[in-house]
């Protein structure tokens, strides 16, 4: 990965740089900001998370085992009980909707992993301990060429530092 | 170029109704907020004071498996006792974190930002309390894993239309979401705290916790959707878990426990004693680690005015079960509901009803609800009060059944006392071993309530403000 990293103290400095490295189409733009801004998702206009989806999957599939279990170990090891039928519904939509919960949620987790791209054996190239304490920082994915105008670029906007890495 | 406009259209989640004017920049909140990790003499000796309590409370259940059960105070019928009753106060305890960080995330309340790390750890630490009850209960804990539903050859076999196995699933899956929410929530603050790590081995250690972590805006936006997710599931477990404890009581047809109202009366109690705690908890941390323009008066006036909220519906449960059992006519009811208030248990119902419906009413008071000190005094009564709500609940009932040669008393030996105060000192070593080693309060939700840095002015940045507890409520 080669390119060039831009760091910011200003929020709006930062979003400048976005949009303006957006519109010019100077390579891919990986922003890093300390907290969720909406100022950058304005600016980046990144597409909806599928996080959503592992959650409905995983917890109809959950909920599906929940009832499954219930009624496949009951029907297994028949056991009458004050007189109900071996499987009953009602009762056993305590685990239908534990084991919803249950596993929608880790589905959750485990969509967040993937889409998020952790657990992450190394940072990689384009990131400074400074980004999680309180400064925003650019990074312009480019070929050498792209350099000088990414640089020009992040130090019209307000960059306190700007540096090629490879 | 068009420029953007720096006040988003719709607000950050947790910016609705609170500021924090003392607070100037994100390196200020990593600054102040890390501080409280670096340990010190009261740390130490609070930590000794629940070690010392968690060694008295091993001893006795040491003591009991030599001696068995006979040495707590079981008196047949009344085979639940101490051990069952402190288990539904520790479950209820642990409502409240998941309540703060889920609930009221999703009602974007703006005081649970400050409060809801200590609330969550609170609830993990609760419920992992709780969930040695039942094996400290069953008096020969070696065979706990009898209490596990699956199928084996012991013909025991796994009965899904029975209460408490319904409560095995409901504990067992609120403590690995109430886990899972309280690291995922982590995992942006571990990376903090690793970018400013200086030792090499804490350094590795907090690195492999935070997953690499970089806080890049795709991380942030599929972390923002999983939690907004995993607090929506998490909000019907929280009604879910207290509902189903209740259930093993409301299911069996003894006097004062099989009734409808079961359900969110328990889980408005495990709301209310779960506040309580939080209160107990936040208070002193506020105090003590120089956080309390972090967690102002305004935050701890709302949380004031949700346990005040939740005391009435309490309160409103106490009436209405008294109502039911004149309103039914029930001979047995009756004279169970009489037996406990006016007879044989009158003391602790009395105790519950004061500590529980009339000792709250205070928090009527504005001035008292931004009196922390008054706050933290109320907690404390609470949870001695919804303790002995769920003694009220547990021993009246089983002492006092249909038939009256059944009739029969109980009273707690050292033995229960002391694993009941063995458990605090289990629950309270673990939260102290926490707030030493992760931020207790949330930086990255924090600095999202703290004005950014800007080029232009922002126009609703806060004068910075020393008096930040001032006198007029809802200032700020």
């Amino acid at each position: 990965m080669r390119g060039v990293l831009g760091h910011f103290k200003e929020l709006d400095s930062a979003v400048d740089a976005i949009t303006e490295l957006k519109h010019k189409r100077l390579g891919d733009v990986t922003v890093f900001t300390p907290t969720p801004r909406h100022e950058f998702e304005a600016a980046v206009q990144p597409p909806t998370s599928p996080v959503r989806r592992y959650m409905l999957v995983g917890g109809l599939s959950g909920c599906i085992f929940g009832y499954w279990m219930a009624i496949w170990a009951s029907n297994y090891w028949p056991l009458v009980v004050g007189g109900k039928a071996i499987s009953t519904w009602i009762p056993y939509t305590v685990f239908g909707f534990e084991v919803f919960v249950l596993v929608g949620a880790l589905s959750t987790v485990a969509g967040l992993f993937i889409h998020a791209r952790i657990p992450r054996l190394t940072m990689t190239v384009g990131y400074d301990p400074r980004f999680s304490r309180g400064d925003y920082g650019i990074w312009v994915e480019c070929t050498p060429e792209q350099f000088a105008s990414a640089e020009a670029l992040l130090k019209k906007h307000g960059a306190v530092e700007v540096r090629g890495e490879r | 170029m068009a420029t953007i406009a720096y006040e988003p259209k719709r607000p950050n989640i947790a910016t609705a109704n609170v500021q924090l004017p003392a607070v100037r920049d994100y390196e200020q909140v990593d600054d102040e907020i890390t501080a409280s990790l670096r340990p010190t003499k009261a740390w130490f000796a609070a930590l000794l004071l629940a070690m010392s309590c968690l060694a008295i409370g091993i001893s006795a259940w040491m003591y009991q498996i030599n001696q068995g059960l006979g040495v707590a105070g079981y008196n047949p019928p009344v085979m639940w006792g101490v051990y069952i009753i402190t288990f539904v106060f520790w479950v209820g305890i642990g409502h409240a974190g998941t309540l703060i960080s889920a609930i009221l995330y999703l009602f974007r309340a703006g005081f649970r930002t400050t409060i809801y790390r200590a609330a969550e750890a609170m609830t993990v630490f609760a419920v992992m309390t709780a969930g040695l009850f039942p094996i400290i209960h069953i008096g020969r804990p070696w065979k706990f894993f009898w209490l596990i539903p699956y199928p084996n050859w012991r013909l025991l076999w796994p009965q899904f239309k029975s209460p408490l196995i319904w409560d095995v699933f409901a504990i067992s899956t609120y403590l690995t979401i109430s886990t899972t929410f309280l690291f995922v929530g982590l995992i942006p603050d571990i990376a903090v705290l690793r970018d400013r790590e200086k030792n090499p081995t804490r350094r590795a250690i907090l690195a492999f916790l935070s997953f690499g972590w970089r806080n890049t805006e795709r991380e942030w936006r599929h972390f923002a959707r999983a939690y907004l997710f995993l607090a929506a599931v998490s909000t019907p477990l929280v009604l879910s878990v207290h509902s189903v404890v209740s259930f093993d009581f409301a299911m069996a047809l003894t006097p004062g426990w099989h009734t409808t109202i079961f359900p969110p009366y328990f889980v408005a109690g495990a709301i209310f004693s779960g506040i309580g705690m939080v209160f107990t908890i936040i208070i002193p941390i506020r105090k003590w680690f120089n956080l309390k323009h972090y967690v102002t008066l305004n935050h701890l006036d709302a949380a004031a005015k949700l346990c005040l909220f939740t005391s009435m519906v309490v309160g409103c449960a106490y009436m209405v079960e008294f109502f039911i059992a004149w309103y039914g006519g029930v001979a047995a009811e009756q004279d169970y509901f009489w037996n406990r208030v006016f007879g044989q248990w009158w003391w602790a119902a009395w105790i519950m009803l004061t500590c529980n419906m009339i000792l709250p009413l205070s928090l009527f008071s504005q001035k008292l609800r931004r009196n922390p000190t008054w706050l933290w005094m109320l907690s404390i009564t609470i949870n001695i009060g919804m303790w002995f709500e769920r003694f009220v609940i547990v021993v009246p009932s089983l002492s006092h059944e249909f038939e009256p040669w059944q009739w029969t008393t109980y009273a707690p030996t050292w033995v229960d006392y002391s694993i009941l105060l063995g458990s605090f000192g289990w629950f309270f070593m673990w939260f102290l071993l926490f707030i030493k080693q992760l931020p207790v309060i949330a930086l990255a939700e924090v600095k999202e309530i703290v004005p950014p840095r800007l080029k232009r002015a922002h126009a609703h940045t806060p004068d910075t403000a020393d008096d930040f507890e001032p006198e007029t409520p809802g200032a700020h």
